[in-house]
């Protein structure tokens, strides 16, 4: 059995299928994040509520998300927060 | 044994200098792990920020406004104050260190509090260590602490013990971790020990000074090892 991903894992897969699109749809991030809708819904909503994330709609109500200046930066540190949290096994 | 004679005859200026090289060591550690923090929400990081902000805080307390050279300006109450304000901080940084290593059993990464210093969960380490500083202040002792903290350090050591073993293959690391809690652990023996067989004798408490240093440079070390690895 697959070992369950942990939570800054699943944050990461999601910002990361953010970044490889530039802007994805939310139907397409549900798929890409392989998480359910319910878990979806609430990690998208942390992440926009915390700026990880943005909703973006267009003129034509088409809904997309894009990542924010602190999602950047949290892919670009996401190996020293992984490092950080195995060294001290917290 | 010049430098230990040195030591003893100036031992009032070196506890504040120790006091001060303590607190940068925390302030540094807290500074880095907030920034970790603030990028991640993961509640490991911010309890071992709370745990030096702790530890920082009653050293700072302890040192610098509990100072000798103050004796005499205020009333004995007020050091005996400060000393039991400088425990109860010890303590809960102690506490917030071994939760750091425990909080996955306990508490789920989705559950959310307004504060992670004071909350439901926390609340149990707060009274805990309140009672411990309330018992040590009516048996006039510090053993209450003490062996509080060892029994702590003793816990938070198996458990380092065991993430070495789980992951000593990937990471060079946890052998220093395991080092520190160890040291930490000694660092609380001594003190029970000081106190108890050695009626405060001023040679070993040299050796407690020296322990808890290095227990503090090593997680700087740590810290510093971690949050500079290549990205």
């Amino acid at each position: 059995m697959a070992k369950k991903r942990e939570r800054l894992e699943v944050i990461k897969d999601i910002l990361k299928s953010i970044q490889a699109n530039r802007q994805i749809k939310p139907t397409r991030l549900l798929y890409a994040s392989n998480l359910s809708p319910q878990m979806f819904k609430d990690y998208v909503n942390e992440l926009v509520s915390k700026g990880f994330m943005k909703l973006e709609i267009s003129e034509k109500d088409k809904k997309t998300f894009a990542l924010t200046k602190k999602g950047y930066n949290f892919l670009e540190e996401y190996r020293v927060i992984e490092n950080f949290v195995e060294n001290f096994g917290l | 044994m010049e430098s230990y004679t040195l030591l003893l005859q100036n031992k009032e200026l070196f506890k504040i200098v120790y006091a001060l090289i303590i607190l940068f060591i925390c302030a540094v550690i807290v500074f880095k792990t907030d920034k970790l923090f603030r990028l991640s929400f993961h509640k490991g990081i911010q309890y071992f920020r709370n745990a030096f902000f702790f530890f920082g805080t009653g050293f700072f307390l302890r040192y610098v406004f509990g100072s000798p050279f103050f004796y005499g300006t205020f009333f004995s109450t007020y050091y005996y104050l400060i000393g039991s304000v400088f425990k109860y901080f010890l303590l809960m940084g102690g506490f917030f260190l071994l939760y750091s290593l425990l909080w996955k059993k306990i508490e789920s990464s989705e559950t959310h509090y307004r504060s992670s210093i004071l909350n439901a969960k926390i609340l149990i380490f707060h009274i805990m260590a309140i009672v411990i500083v309330v018992l040590d202040y009516i048996w006039q002792t510090h053993s209450f602490m003490f062996f509080s903290q060892i029994l702590t350090f003793a816990f938070a050591s198996i458990i380092s013990y065991s993430n070495l073993r789980k992951k000593s293959h990937k990471h060079k690391f946890p052998k220093f971790y395991f080092i520190a809690m160890l040291l930490g652990f000694f660092a609380w023996v001594l003190n029970a020990v000081a106190e108890l067989y050695f009626n405060w004798s001023q040679g070993v408490l040299i050796n407690v000074y020296i322990l808890n240093l290095i227990f503090f440079l090593l997680f700087l070390y740590g810290v510093f090892r971690a949050t500079n690895s290549n990205h």
